[in-house]
């Protein structure tokens, strides 16, 4: 980040807008901006903070101008604003901060506490956008955490340098240079490994292994079973087959013939009564489930019973509609056609129906109603008879195939019991087919069940392995982001020791440098030292640790050594921004860090008065200032004007 | 110079893992300002962006 201009609106003592343009050349790169104490050098320091992070300033109301304040008329709006532009890595952004108010006619002046804020960017093609992550930017440019290590008050920066600051000092590497980065990123990842592991202990289990298990073995039995039902067919088959050479055999043979003849024909018909029993049976099954109309008719019956005597007491309309008596009555002629007269027999039935007068709608419904039931005891009987008729066949049917059948276990008797062996042989080999057939299809039977269940149960176990699968998916992808996690935060974890050795010892050689280059007394101050603890260490020509001798100058100055060497170390583009940094310093010192702090910074703003910045401290800069102002206060207004010091 | 230096020392990591290291690293930028930054999902969809492609889903 290198700071471009600022503007300033009614800020504080700067009435009206006030403006300045930092020195950001290669050569001449520091801006000096003198004032007297008191001039407005904090409040233009507080300006810089404000407007890119909205710090440093504890009560926005007092960022308003007084003298804005006191200007404006009752019910006036009052608006402070601060701009700054500043170029990082080859982009312009332009921030603008403000806040508003409005003096009230009690002459009290309330702020808005909502404070506006834009950030935009300009790329080098000139095109300018919105920046819709400010806080992600200014953060990944400078951080507001680490802003305290490039903008600060000169005099108390010697923090850093006083013994009991090692937590300071490990903080500020923490945050300039990356470590804290890194740590952070460390735990982040280790939590959501864990995390990963939870979850994958939830999900993770041998379901889908045991389910494909299950799945290859019903479809083994299944084929199994589908290949011994083949089997058996073909068994069948051929039993069939032997059965028929037998009985052509069985009709070929004298003793035999008629006996094997009369089977025969005992068997077609047997064959044939079986055919009609399956057709009766089915008739059967059709007419019970329609069995409904006899089991509700004597409901219906009973609706038809009560229906007629509600009409015979009048309490609803009769089955003639109402429309047909009127117009019947009006005609004075009786249903026949005969003419009626007036108050004959005839004609008081007539009124009387007319008096059972309903609705319109009910009428039609209790008509519908009627019309309806009527046909249901017809088709309840009928329905009856056809029931009781298949029934009769049914029986009939059941008596012939029992009687064919002992008319058949009669020849099979006799032609078991032949007195020739060749036919007693035939018939009993013919026995042992026919049970083996029977045998077959006991087992035919059973395996087709078993086949049936096999299929529902492989249709089941189907369905669970999609779904397991899918949790197999899941199962996979958060092993594989686990290994992530978890092999990011080692990494991170291993990289970390070495970086932060690798951080401690550059910081500690910068250190030294420039605090050598700095300190006047440098052939007294023999080494610095960070050790692994982060402490900031002087050892002097005697070996021994001088910190706690150190004066304030000298801890100033160590403190701008430490600070200059993360600047340098992080190479993050940044300028340092110094408020009044020379106070405390002899004039050994300011020669020195004048002489070497412009090659230190990326960019130099210092706020002085002017005694801390004259005769060689001021020639040392001289060929560096590339911008130069004065903050003039106005005693009458009590406000303050920035003022180029033309050179 | 920093930054450089962080490459380098996951130079030699699988490309995935780098690859979330790196986006995990620029979202910890991102809210370095946070005493408590709120990241679990930016990390967690960066690891699941990464672990998908890698396994092709």
């Amino acid at each position: 980040m290198i700071l471009d201009w600022i503007s300033l609106e009614n800020f504080r003592q700067y009435f009206g807008r006030q403006e300045l343009t930092f020195a950001r050349g290669h050569e001449r790169r520091v801006t000096v901006i003198h004032g007297v104490n008191g001039a407005g050098k904090t409040s233009l320091f507080m300006a810089i903070n404000w407007c890119l992070y909205q710090e440093g300033v504890e009560n926005v109301g007092e960022l308003v101008s007084k003298e804005a304040i006191s200007q404006a008329e009752p019910g006036q709006q009052v608006q402070t604003t601060v701009e700054l532009s500043f170029l990082h890595r080859g982009e312009r952004y332009l921030l603008r901060r403000g806040l508003r108010g409005r003096k009230g006619k009690d002459g009290n002046f309330e702020v808005d506490p909502v404070t506006e804020f834009t950030m935009r960017r300009t790329r080098s093609d000139g095109q300018s956008e919105r920046v819709k992550n400010p806080i992600g930017t200014m953060n990944a440019i400078l951080p507001s955490n680490v802003r305290t290590y490039f903008l600060f008050d000169g005099e108390k920066i010697d923090n850093f340098a006083k013994p009991e600051t090692s937590g300071e000092v490990k903080e500020a590497i923490y945050l300039v240079l990356k470590l804290e980065i890194l740590d952070r990123a460390h735990r982040h990842l280790e939590v959501a490994a864990q995390e990963y592991r939870q979850e994958l202990k939830k999900v993770s289990s041998d379901e889908l292994r045991s389910l494909i298990e299950r799945n290859e073995g019903a479809r083994t039995e299944r084929e199994n079973a589908q290949l011994r039902l083949a089997e058996l067919q073909a068994e069948i088959v051929s039993a069939r087959r032997k059965i028929d050479d037998i009985d052509k055999r069985l009709r070929e043979l004298e003793n035999a013939k008629v006996l094997q003849q009369e089977r025969d024909r005992i068997e077609k018909a047997l064959e044939q009564r079986h055919v009609e029993l399956d057709k009766i049976t089915d008739r059967i099954r059709d007419l019970a489930t329609g069995a409904y109309i006899i089991i509700a008719y004597p409901a219906v019956k009973r609706a038809i019973e009560i229906l007629d005597e509600k009409r015979q007491r009048g309490e609803i309309p009769s089955s003639i509609r109402q429309q047909f008596v009127q117009d019947l009555i009006e005609q004075m002629r009786c249903i026949c056609g005969r003419p009626f007269a007036d108050g004959s027999p005839e004609h008081q039935r007539l009124l009387d129906l007319m008096r059972t007068r309903v609705p319109g709608a009910l009428e039609d419904d209790v008509l519908d109603t009627n019309a309806a039931l009527q046909p249901f005891g017809e088709r309840a009987e009928r329905h009856r008879q056809d029931l009781d008729e298949a029934m009769r066949q049914r029986t009939e049917l059941v008596d012939w195939i029992r009687d064919l059948e002992a008319e058949l276990d009669d020849v099979q008797r006799q032609l078991r019991g032949s007195p020739l062996e060749q036919v007693r042989n035939l018939e009993e080999q013919r026995q042992g087919f026919l049970r083996d057939i029977d045998r077959y299809n006991l087992e035919i039977g059973a395996l087709a069940e078993r086949i049936e269940n096999l299929t529902r149960e492989i249709e089941e176990l189907d369905r669970d392995i999609k779904r397991a699968r899918k949790d197999q998916r899941r199962e996979l992808l958060l092993g594989r982001k686990l290994e992530l996690a978890q092999q990011a935060a080692d990494g991170i974890g291993k990289v970390y020791e070495i970086f932060a050795d690798d951080m401690r010892s550059s910081i500690e050689a910068k250190t030294k440098e420039i605090f050598k280059q700095l300190v006047w007394k440098e052939s007294h101050f023999q080494d610095i030292r960070l050790d692994e603890n982060f402490n900031l260490e002087v050892i002097d020509r005697y070996g021994m640790p001088a910190r706690p001798e150190l004066s304030a100058g000298e801890r100033q100055v160590l403190s701008l050594s430490f600070i200059a060497a993360m600047s340098r170390i992080s190479d993050e583009e940044a300028p340092l921004v110094m408020d009044t940094p020379f106070g405390r310093l002899s004039s050994h010192h300011r020669n020195s860090i004048t002489q070497c702090l412009p090659e230190l910074a990326d960019q130099l703003v210092l706020f002085v008065t002017d005694e801390e910045l004259r005769d060689q401290a001021r020639a040392n800069l001289e060929p560096r200032i590339g911008a130069e102002y004065r903050l003039e206060f106005n005693r009458n207004t009590s406000c303050t004007e920035i003022a180029e010091v033309i050179r | 110079m920093i930054n450089e230096r962080i490459r380098d020392l996951f130079a030699g990591f699988d490309k995935d893992l780098k690859a979330v290291i790196m986006d995990v690293l620029r979202v910890e930028q991102e809210h370095i300002s946070m005493k408590r930054p709120r990241v679990k999902d930016q990390i967690n969809e960066i690891i699941t962006r990464v672990a998908e492609k890698g396994l092709g889903q």
